[in-house]
């Protein structure tokens, strides 16, 4: 008797190579196999053969055939036991299986289904039944097969999507400014959490001499990329060059005015919140402006705290409009924070928003700490309310401390 | 969200039910879309039941606003819960649009402090 082990293995090789459909037959008795094979051959399919279960499944995993015929009664790996281990498999539990029993009991057939056959086909069946049957079965595996191919496609898309994502995202960071003293005698600390891979938040300081400095925290509605992207944009706005050309001030009211016109609402409705500053340590002054933003606190060095921000119109809301400047006085020890509504609208379990005046509450009472730890602190409290690390919207804070 | 179209002497009050957010956008956005094409100049939002408006809706409530302007109509709001009035009025949007206590005064036209 040939060894159907040895020789199927060249076979399932052969088959993986062509297109025509595979049919695996496994049935320990020779003169069944060898007549099913014959017919099938007969039928225009390729076959390979296994000689009992346990050589059936390895071929399975090995030669991925598009349809298995298998018999119910075999020493060993038995029919139904043969199925359990296929569905149970990731790689292969798609796999069609025709059951071939000698007895067609309706107990038999549902405990054959019952244990992951996909139909039964009669040891006594005409060539009629089995061509129908078999082909019933390819066109199921034919159905997988597609379906199993778009998934593929899908997750590579999903894959190549992902990738990119990350590369926006370093990009994206990149445009943040690194912690640490900024000029002599100030320095700044701030966190960053994006919702998504990319945020809508975005904030910058920028040196513009020795004793000016300008900063900005943005926050583009909606979230993803086109926030991210709508966020890179207003940034090169305010970049020292572009303000020269565009403005023609360094004034934080006359800057928003500008970026205003600059930013119109989008067809969806997307607008920015901003607070714009400009710290003067010569003068000892900090002048800025908002639109619509709502975080940005002056935390004194006695402990009091000035709130800067004020009901405002959100950029392109309304086109004219003109952003008026504040001035305030600052003094040695005072920080300066802005910060980003995602950071403190965060819902507890119940519902019941952080809100902004815990936030307050926790900066002041984390006051006396260095700033990173303060920031870190109000991220801390906020996530603890929150229940867990992932903010629901982009969250945003940035510190900038007056030396002595 | 749950929103419904009625007919007044001059407009048209969208009555809503929900949150105007960033996920209900489309149901607001289809609404409002369906009384612009009948060419209406006045849409009256009925918000006594909106119980909260995100970043996303505030731009909604400006674009609508813009809109309507520049077809020269307007967009007035009625009866807005008083935590949707406070979000409302860190963004200003009563420079933007109306702000009444009742339909009757929308209708009418005279503002009144929401």
């Amino acid at each position: 008797m040939p060894n159907p082990s040895s020789s199927t293995l060249q076979d399932a090789d052969r088959a993986c190579r062509v297109s025509s459909p595979t049919v695996l037959v496994v049935d320990d008795e020779p003169v069944t196999r060898l007549r099913l094979t014959a017919r099938l051959t007969r039928l225009g399919y390729r076959v390979i053969e296994a000689c009992d279960g346990k050589a059936g499944l390895e071929l399975l995993r090995r030669a991925r055939p598009d349809l298995t015929i298998l018999d119910w009664m075999m020493p060993g790996l038995d029919g139904p036991t043969f199925c359990e281990e296929v569905r149970c498999d990731p790689a292969i539990c798609a796999s069609q299986i025709l059951m071939m029993t000698g007895h067609d009991q309706p107990e038999q057939i549902a405990e054959g289904l019952a244990r992951g056959a996909d139909d039964f086909l009669s040891k006594a069946a005409s060539t009629q039944e089995i061509t129908a049957r078999v082909q019933a079965g390819l066109r199921t595996a034919t159905l997988i097969r597609a379906l199993e191919q778009t998934t593929e496609d899908i997750r590579r898309k999903q894959d190549i999507l992902e990738q990119e994502l990350r590369s926006a995202a370093q990009y994206v960071a990149s445009m943040l400014p690194v912690s640490g003293p900024l000029l002599p005698g100030v320095r700044m600390d701030s966190v960053y959490r994006p919702a998504l891979t990319l945020g809508g938040d975005l904030f910058n300081v920028l040196p513009w001499n020795e004793h000016l400095l300008g900063l900005y925290l943005l926050d583009a509605s909606g979230h993803g990329v086109s926030s991210a992207l709508r966020s890179a944009s207003l940034a090169t706005f305010l970049r020292e060059e572009s303000l020269r050309h565009q403005v023609g001030s360094k004034d934080p009211g006359a800057i928003l005015t500008a970026a205003n016109q600059q930013f119109p609402l989008t067809d969806e409705g997307h607008y920015f919140t901003i607070v714009f500053a400009r710290l003067d340590l010569r003068a000892r002054t900090l002048i800025y402006a908002t639109a619509g933003h709502q975080g940005a606190v002056l935390h004194h060095r006695s402990g009091a705290v000035t709130e800067l921000t004020k009901p405002g119109l959100p950029l392109g809301f309304c086109v004219p409009h003109v952003y008026e400047t504040t001035e305030i006085a600052v003094a040695p020890g005072d920080r300066l924070y802005l910060f980003s509504d995602g950071l403190y609208e965060v819902p507890g379990p119940n519902g019941e928003l952080w809100g902004r005046v815990r936030l307050i509450e926790a900066m002041q009472a984390l006051g006396h700490r260095p700033m990173a730890d303060v920031i870190a602190g109000i991220v801390e409290q906020a996530t603890r309310w929150l229940g867990h690390d992932r903010f629901p919207d982009d969250a945003a804070m940035v510190g900038i401390e007056l030396g002595d | 969200m749950k929103i419904e179209e009625r007919p007044v002497l001059n407009g048209v009050v969208l009555d809503i039910t929900g949150d105007l957010t960033y996920a209900n956008r489309e149901v607001f956005t289809a609404a409002v879309e369906a009384v612009r094409r009948k060419g209406c100049r006045h849409l009256i939002l009925n918000m006594a039941v909106v119980r909260f408006v995100d970043s996303s809706g505030l731009g909604l409530l400006a674009l609508v606003s813009q809109q309507f302007k520049a077809a020269q109509g307007r967009v007035s709001l009625v009866n807005p819960q008083s935590y949707v009035l406070e979000i409302m009025s860190l963004a200003n949007i009563a420079q933007l649009m109306a702000i009444y206590d009742t339909e009757q005064a929308a209708q009418a036209g005279s503002p009144q402090a929401a």
